[in-house]
């Protein structure tokens, strides 16, 4: 072993970091030729490599077949399929950024719901690996694999081939022309629409390349790839989404740091944390990226529009909906002991949805991260209630749940700080930054687990009782909410949600009611989290996955997140699906939902979509009619000869 | 008199702002028309509503193209637009900035490139330089020649003098002149009305989004109408 | 023609410098928006128009000069805050909250602007929705309705809080010739009540019918002394 351990560590890490390039290379080109950043990048690497290990285990078709067929049409045709039948049409309306995002995360949670629904959430070990990690005689003595040294070829490939159309074909100068300006390029003629399905093909490619190298080192289920393709999204966002030379650097040198900071072994307690923090470098690296001001100065510039269909409804649907909530949450009352125990985290789930609509719903603000504080509001319910606080006695749950709430309620600062200045994409990257580095470095880690008491005693051990004590904590969460969305303080945040820059001129403090609307959402969330883990008499970090969080903002949006009945029909909706059916349903159903909606509900006018306008005469004259002084329209012999011979008596 | 695009009804809407009034226009094939209007009177509106970059949110677009029939392309794409022959020059942002001089020609055959060469000769020794990097008039150049020389039977030049020397407008005119003569239609948007050689065949006087003027340049003069 | 009483307010700007990079776009610009006048501001494309009204608003800071609110300095206070002490504006692009209702537009205003405990904001709501004619639409949403509404709307919004200055980006674009009429007739009237108002317009005819004074702009400057005409009110 002639090489220093750093050099072996580094060509391990360039593993690691070629697999974040590849990924990272698909999102920049897809963004730059469509303006999208495909959030279910980690959904199509994840159901490719499903695919892979189908043909080849299952099926046992050859090899190199199976991989052909896999990353050149299954993947590449899942991309232009997500184009054709999702984001043309968004993009043809010029559809704001949050419909395009929750149409992204439509795609994401549609996939992940179908993989579960195939494979079942069960981990699978065998998925097929692509290169063998034969081992290589280099120079210098030094240990490199056949598999490193592909992944790696691959990377410079691919980035330089796509340098090279970029630059000297005839698709790339018309690539460039639609990314310069794709309303200049359609005026020459140029088809801007193909280009975003070559864009959505490659970016899919790449996505199903990562997922089927990454996923042999992994255990196989649908959740952990794509959250760690997801987190790959650093590396583009570092990058501005813009140089791909900058992405593939940035994600070696990720990678490379990653696996040099194995080597290094402080004294003390510092070790835990020097681990959690070398284990989830990307995670950190996206929380970075979403917050270094100027990183995504084109996409931060899109101003958010508010979501179409989160108007109130209509009095008589809110009642039709009001009285199905009702009978949703109280039927279970009447259930038999173990049927009731599967429905327990329906009313806690839906204060964490709650917490949605007042953050999106009602602010306007995306925020993907809610599932964080609500994990937190578990832990820290459990830390009270097992003593695991230094200086604070055992505390009953009782207590210990309202003082969770207390204490995580601040925490929502950590978003909504950021959240004064960013919106759209980045503030939601930045929300699901945040939440993903929660739960990797405070769930995840025993240190901060260990001690934590879940367990009901006295009355709350009673289901039928609990199950009493989650509605009614339901119940004045509902009215409270009511109370903040029907005064003051709510029409200042319809007026933030719908126009901020009006917001503003109208007096509004637009910066503090940010602060507010996502202290109240921790609050919720985590008095909903608390509920879950009693619920549950276990803290689950599972439960907090921060894929459950994307799947809860697109169950709310897809329920009306306009409204509180929303929250708790969406709730509802989850709860019994997953009780009543297999893993994977739920999600499966909300994709669906999501996608479906993209395409039927008609955004108003006022968003730009084109739409007759109503009649002026029908409205009421606002203001004193003076006569009519201006000048009759004067037509020439020609210009009235023009007028009449094509539109008849229309002058 | 034959017909190559019209409006009809047009209603054009900016978010909550409607910019076009349902505006009914015609523009003669063959012909050189004229949209006159102070800013925001909706010239360039129009000119986006003809060539599909802007959708109507309501009325028609109808191509004829020299046939006596019309065919309603309110619902096509911009690039299926220009497909049919008709090219867009807008005021602003009219080049793409990371391509070069070269690229934006690269489109044309080999004749048409020669001749947007000719037309402008300033442009040869720019033909490696990356169109953003120009000044505001070559830019307008390479635009200019892209369109002029290309095979469109319909031009529409939403102020085509913007950046360039007197002289160079004058080169323009005189190609506009001569393609007019070879039966293709242009249509400019100005702010004021030119004379002499420049002078349109048909003048269009857009204000607030309605039409309030539609004839021949002679008969604007005392009408009280003024587009300036 | 109506019953409210507006206090007007004396908008000053003195000597603002904004640069953008290395571009100057306000070169020591100064002006006064006095009470129960219409001041329009007038010029080219790219004169810096927008930008000195954006400093006067708050929505930007200028790197030099002052502005003043009845003599109070105001140049470090953000928007919103101008907004509370009596500086309403409108926006070029109509802006106002399409998911809430006309009259809840208004009571935004009202409330946040005008610093009013929800209770108290019913007078004013109700009574700008009169003079504006607004009543029968209060409780439709402030979505899908014609410009020329929606303008009289965003217009309300600043009203109700009972600004003692009105600043106007552009107020009639969008509109047709009957509803800039009524814009015209309504500002002249708001103005004869005493409030200040500030006009951003491109339309020199239109300016000329309704301002009191005119200034112009050109590279980021005011070209010309107060152009002040007699009218006819």
């Amino acid at each position: 072993m002639a090489t220093p351990l750093a050099l072996d560590l580094a060509v391990a890490g360039i593993a690691v970091g070629s697999a974040a390039a590849l990924s990272g290379i698909g999102l920049v080109v897809c963004y730059r030729a469509t303006g999208v950043l495909n959030l279910a990048q980690g959904a199509v690497a994840m159901v490719t490599a499903y695919a892979l290990r189908e043909t080849v285990v299952v099926w046992h078709w050859p090899r190199p077949l199976a991989i052909a067929c896999c990353l050149l049409l299954f993947a590449p045709g899942l991309g232009v399929l997500m184009d054709v039948a999702v984001f043309r049409r968004l993009q043809r309306r010029n559809a704001g950024t949050a419909e395009t995002l929750v149409a992204g995360l439509g795609v994401f949670v549609l996939l992940v719901g179908g993989a579960a629904l195939l494979w079942g959430l069960t981990p699978l070990g065998d998925a097929p690996v692509l290169v063998p990690a034969t081992p290589l005689v280099a120079p210098g003595g030094l240990r490199v694999t056949l598999d490193t040294v592909v992944e790696l070829g691959t990377v410079l490939v691919l980035a330089a081939g796509v340098g090279a159309v970029n630059r000297w074909t005839r698709f790339g100068t018309t690539l460039r022309a639609v990314v310069d300006n794709r309303r200049l390029a359609e005026l020459a003629g140029l088809d801007a629409d193909e280009v975003s399905s070559v864009g959505w093909a490659f970016g899919a490619f790449t996505a199903g390349l990562t997922g089927v190298l990454l996923a042999p080192g992994l255990r196989l289920d649908p959740y952990g790839l794509p959250l760690l393709v997801m987190e790959t999204m650093a590396v583009a966002v570092a990058a501005g989404l813009r140089s791909l030379p900058l992405t593939v650097v940035v994600a070696l040198a990720l990678g490379v740091a990653q696996s040099e900071l194995t080597a290094l072994h402080p004294a003390g307690g510092n070790q835990a944390l020097l681990q959690a923090v070398s284990a989830n470098l990307f995670v950190l690296a996206l929380v970075a990226a979403a917050l270094l001001p100027g990183r995504l100065a084109s996409a931060a510039t899109t101003q958010t529009m508010p979501l179409p269909g989160d108007r109130p409804h209509s009095a008589l649907v809110r009642r039709v909906l009001l009285t199905a909530c009702a009978v949703m949450l109280l039927g279970p009352l009447a259930l038999r002991g173990v049927d009731l125990r599967s429905l327990l985290p329906g009313p806690a789930l839906a204060l964490v949805l709650l917490s949605l609509v007042v953050v999106t719903g009602y602010g306007g603000q995306i925020s993907l991260g809610q599932a964080g504080y609500a994990g937190l509001g578990a832990l820290l319910t459990g830390a009270l209630a097992g003593g695991a606080v230094p200086g604070v006695p055992p505390l009953p749950a009782p207590l210990a749940l309202p003082l969770a709430v207390l204490v995580a309620a601040p925490f929502g600062l950590l978003v909504g700080w950021p959240a004064i200045r960013r919106r759209g994409l980045t503030l939601a990257l930045t929300t699901f930054a945040v939440g993903t580095a929660m739960s990797r470095l405070v769930f995840q880690q025993p240190v901060l687990t260990s001690g934590l008491r879940l367990d009901r005693t006295g009355a709350w051990g009673n289901d039928r009782v609990f199950y009493a004590v989650e509605l009614v904590l339901l119940g004045v969460a509902l009215l409270l909410v009511r109370a903040l969305h029907e005064g003051r303080i709510g029409r200042a945040l319809g007026a933030m949600r719908d126009h901020e820059p009006a917001a503003y001129a109208s007096g509004v403090d637009v910066p503090r009611l940010k602060l507010l609307a996502f202290t109240a959402g921790a609050a919720f969330a985590a008095l909903g989290g608390g509920l879950l883990g009693l619920g549950a008499q276990a803290f689950d970090p599972n439960a907090f996955d921060p894929i459950l969080g994307l799947l809860w903002f697109a169950a709310v949006v897809v329920f009306g997140a306009g409204s509180a009945s929303g929250a708790v029909l969406a709730a509802v909706a989850l709860t019994t699906l997953d009780a009543a059916t297999t893993a994977g349903v739920s999600a499966a159903a909300i994709g669906v939902l999501a996608l479906l909606r993209g395409r039927f509900t008609s955004p108003t006018a006022t968003r730009g979509q084109p739409q007759t306008r109503p009649q002026p005469q029908s409205q009421p004259q606002p203001l004193p009619e003076r006569p009519a002084e201006a000048a009759e329209v004067r037509l020439s012999p020609l210009g009235r000869r023009l007028a009449s011979q094509r539109h008849g008596s229309s002058r | 008199m034959a017909v190559e695009i019209a409006l009809s009804q047009a209603r054009v809407r900016y978010g909550p702002l409607e910019a076009l009034h349902g505006v009914d226009l015609g523009i003669p094939a063959g012909r050189r028309t004229m949209l006159l209007g102070r800013n925001g009177a909706g010239r360039s509106t129009v000119l986006h509503a003809l060539a599909g970059t802007e959708p109507l949110s309501g009325g028609q677009v109808l191509w004829y193209g020299g046939e006596a029939d019309a065919r309603d392309i309110t619902g096509l794409g911009a690039y299926r637009r220009a497909r049919l022959g008709l090219t867009l020059v807008p005021a602003e942002r009219a080049v793409f900035p990371s391509l070069s001089v070269a690229d934006h020609l690269s489109w044309l055959d080999d004749a048409a490139r020669d001749a947007a060469l000719d037309l402008f000769p300033e442009l040869r020794r720019l033909l490696g330089r990356s169109a953003g990097t120009l000044s505001g008039g070559e830019q307008q150049m390479v635009a200019l020649a892209a369109a002029l020389a290309g095979p469109s039977r319909l031009l529409l030049l939403d102020e085509l003098g913007r950046g360039l020397a007197a002289p160079v407008v004058a080169r323009v005119h005189g190609a506009l002149a001569a393609a007019v003569a070879a039966g293709r239609t242009v249509v400019l948007a100005e702010q004021v009305l030119p004379s002499g050689p420049a002078a349109p065949d048909l003048v269009y006087v857009l204000h607030r989004g309605s039409v309030v003027f539609a004839g021949e340049p002679g008969e604007l003069e005392g009408t009280g109408i003024s587009a300036g | 023609m109506s019953p409210r009483g507006a206090r007007g307010a004396q908008l000053s700007a003195h000597g603002l410098v904004r640069r953008f990079g290395g571009v100057i776009a306000l070169d020591g610009v100064s002006l006064e928006v006095p009470p129960g006048r219409i001041t329009a501001l007038t010029g080219p494309n790219g004169a810096g128009k927008s930008t000195l009204f954006r400093c006067l608003s708050g929505a930007e800071r200028p790197d030099a000069g002052q502005v003043l609110l009845d003599g109070r300095d105001i140049t470090r206070l953000p928007e919103h805050t101008r907004a509370r002490l009596g500086l309403a504006r409108t926006f070029q692009q109509i802006a106002v909250f399409p998911g809430l209702s006309v009259a809840d537009n208004l009571r935004v205003g009202a409330e946040q602007a005008g610093r009013r405990p929800s209770k108290e904001a019913d007078a004013p709501v109700a009574r700008t929705l009169r003079l504006l004619g607004l009543d029968q639409l209060a409780d439709l949403p402030a979505a899908d309705l014609p410009t020329g509404t929606l303008r009289l709307v965003e217009l309300g919004r600043a009203l109700a809080a009972d600004p003692g200055v009105l600043l106007l980006d552009e107020p009639a674009a969008g509109l047709d010739r009957d509803e800039t009429e009524r814009l015209v007739l309504l500002l002249t009237a708001l103005a004869g009540d005493g409030l200040a108002v500030l006009l951003v317009e491109h339309d020199r005819e239109l300016v000329d019918r309704i301002a009191d004074s005119v200034h112009t702009m050109a590279a980021g400057r005011l070209t010309d002394g107060e152009g002040s005409r007699a009218h006819g009110r």
